[in-house]
């Protein structure tokens, strides 16, 4: 078992204000504050190798969560272990073996190259030539950071810099990886290639990767298994395909056709779009092989195309799931 | 111990092809330097107009004084002052986070990983001064003199060190103050004269709350030959006892930190 999480919780004390004058010259004075439960009686095992996409809307508590597993934050009450690691005793054992990324917050020396922040961390992880070397060999072909070795990282652009990030972070061979929202702002294209890195690198290494992300298509395209929370507390932990099956009892059925007959469409199943030569049908799933059977043998089909629905909506319906009851 | 003097190699290489970036500024503060020093020491003139004594001190005594104020300035401002201004913007920004994966000591990190080397200039113009005024002084320091004066230096350093890291760390809880570098160099300013020239409360608490007595007057006093082996030791346990307790207060407030979120 690589990560150990158990009845984890973590509170924070706010300071509460109103907004306006009276208010911001009496809080001189009093103040009020207000305990916030950031993280809520949460356990969860990931096992060695494993990715885990861990998802929440914004203030569910998942940096908060990965914060501790890093061992920035102190837990109020609860356990973890990495590893056999506890995090927050901050042993350099324990640093040596893991790493964090944020997208939001950089590691890299701001006017100078990104060799040189390598060079620092070289010296900091306390590697030796030859894995320096070997390492980097690798990353930089796997990354394509040759051209961006020896530029000022203030002129390199986000996504070049974010695998830079991801270089410098994974110099040291951790085995334990926690991504805090590593595409955030990056285009489509970067995106795709930051995952099959992530990807790859996995596979190669056998790391255990604790991923966050806003984009589904991170998550759908590196994990199998997903956490959510919501609040803090845990709303699924399991397989990201029967996540979907369980929330979203239909499927997408997009039938093609030469010229769309003008007809109502009701019939068959819940319409979801309509476009020029395309109809989007939301169809129960017990009922998909009745519904497109009635279809081909009625219209002159081009294509048909089942799917699931888009993650976005899955995993808005999850969280929804329990925050009425 | 090696690891470290690596690492801080390592820093110290860093900050240099930092600097080569921006050459052109060295030329204007090489000038902003020299212009500092002069105008202390056009000060320093017309209160000798007006008398011959600065709290017992002579004119070339206050010379030595003002050299060492100017030295100690060039160490801060070469390694301390621009990571102790830092630790505010680690704390507020969450760049501490990073800082607290490595393994390496966090307080090392922050204290030395930036390094402003044009600010060694303040440390040969400082130099300079102090053998200008003991030229002016007629006074060749014996070697007794000149090692007691290196221990006090030495004291002195780690107890501007220790002030000031004590001052930052209070930024774990007060997030909001904007530069609290500010507050030490207003307390730093006070060293740049004798401590025998302040007066009654502002005095005691000179000596011995905030012992800012030890830090330019002690090495003075020394390289001009009126030392005692007590009081150097003295100042060397003061510095030690300040250290030990900065870095409890440290490794304490940790302990709160909050991480801004992302």
């Amino acid at each position: 078992m690589s990560i150990v999480v158990d009845h984890l919780n973590k509170q924070f004390k706010v300071h509460v204000r109103q907004a306006g004058w009276l208010d911001a010259f009496r809080s001189i004075f009093k103040r009020e504050y207000q305990i916030v439960e950031a993280v809520n009686n949460l356990s969860f095992t990931i096992q060695s190798g494993e990715i885990v996409g861990f998802l929440g809307p914004n203030g569910a508590g998942k940096t908060t969560a990965m914060k501790m597993l890093a061992g920035l934050l102190h837990p109020t009450s609860g356990a973890i272990t990495v590893e056999g690691f506890i995090p927050q005793e901050q042993k350099a054992e324990y640093k040596k073996m893991m790493s964090l990324v944020m997208g939001q917050k950089s590691q890299l020396i701001w006017d100078i190259p990104p060799m040189e922040t390598f060079l620092v961390n070289k010296a900091i992880y306390e590697i030796d030539d030859n894995s320096f070397n070997k390492t980097l060999d690798e990353l930089v072909a796997l990354l394509e950071l040759e051209p961006l070795l020896n530029k000022p990282t203030r002129s390199l652009s986000l996504g070049q810099r974010m695998k830079c990030e991801l270089a410098a972070a994974l110099l040291h061979r951790p085995k334990v990886l926690f991504l805090d929202e590593p595409t955030i702002g990056l285009d489509v294209d970067t995106q795709e290639k930051v995952r099959r890195f992530i990807a790859n690198y996995n596979r190669e290494h056998k790391t255990t990767i604790l991923l966050t992300s806003h984009y589904m298509g991170d998550v759908t395209a590196l994990c199998k298994r997903v956490i959510i929370i919501n609040h803090g507390k845990l709303l699924y932990d399991g397989d990201l395909d029967v996540l979907t099956e369980k929330l979203t009892p239909y499927k997408l059925l997009e039938v093609h056709l030469p010229t769309l007959p003008n007809q109502s469409w009701e019939t068959y199943g819940e319409v979801d779009s309509i476009e020029e030569g395309k109809v989007t049908l939301r169809i129960p799933r017990e009922r998909i092989r009745e519904v497109s059977a009635r279809l081909l043998q009625e219209f002159p089909v081009h294509d048909l195309n089942i799917q699931d629905p888009p993650m976005e909506e899955v995993i808005t319906l999850a969280f929804q799931e329990k925050s009425h009851g | 111990m090696k690891r470290y003097w690596r690492i801080f190699r390592e820093f110290f290489r860093t900050c240099l092809v930092e600097e080569m970036e921006y050459r052109s500024e060295f030329i204007g503060n090489l000038f902003s330097s020299v212009f500092g020093i002069g105008i202390a020491l056009l000060t320093i003139q017309i209160f000798f107009y007006q008398t011959d004594q600065l709290g017992g001190w002579s004119y070339a005594d206050v010379l030595v004084l003002l050299g060492i104020f100017n030295t100690l300035q060039g160490f801060i401002h070469f390694a301390l002052r621009p990571n102790m201004a830092r630790i505010t913007q680690h704390i507020r920004k969450g760049t501490l986070d990073y800082i607290l994966t490595k393994p390496v000591d966090s307080m090392f990190y922050v204290s030395f990983r930036h390094l402003v080397f044009w600010r060694l200039i303040d440390v040969f113009l400082g130099i300079g001064l102090i053998v200008y005024g003991l030229m002016e002084k007629n006074y060749v320091p014996t070697s007794g003199d000149v090692l007691v004066f290196i221990i006090s230096l030495i004291a002195s350093l780690l107890l501007i060190y220790s002030l000031w890291m004590m001052l930052m760390t209070t930024a774990f809880w007060v997030i909001r103050i904007e530069d609290l570098s500010f507050a030490f160099d207003s307390f730093f300013e006070t060293t740049r004269f004798p401590i025998s020239m302040y007066r009654g409360g502002l005095r005691v608490v000179l000596t011995y709350i905030l012992p800012a007595a030890f830090i330019t007057s002690a090495p003075a006093a020394a390289l001009l030959g009126k030392w005692n082996m007590i009081t150097t030791l003295t100042s060397l346990l003061v510095a030690g006892i300040f250290l030990w307790l900065s870095r409890k207060f440290w490794k304490f407030a940790l302990r709160f930190y909050t991480s801004a979120s992302s």
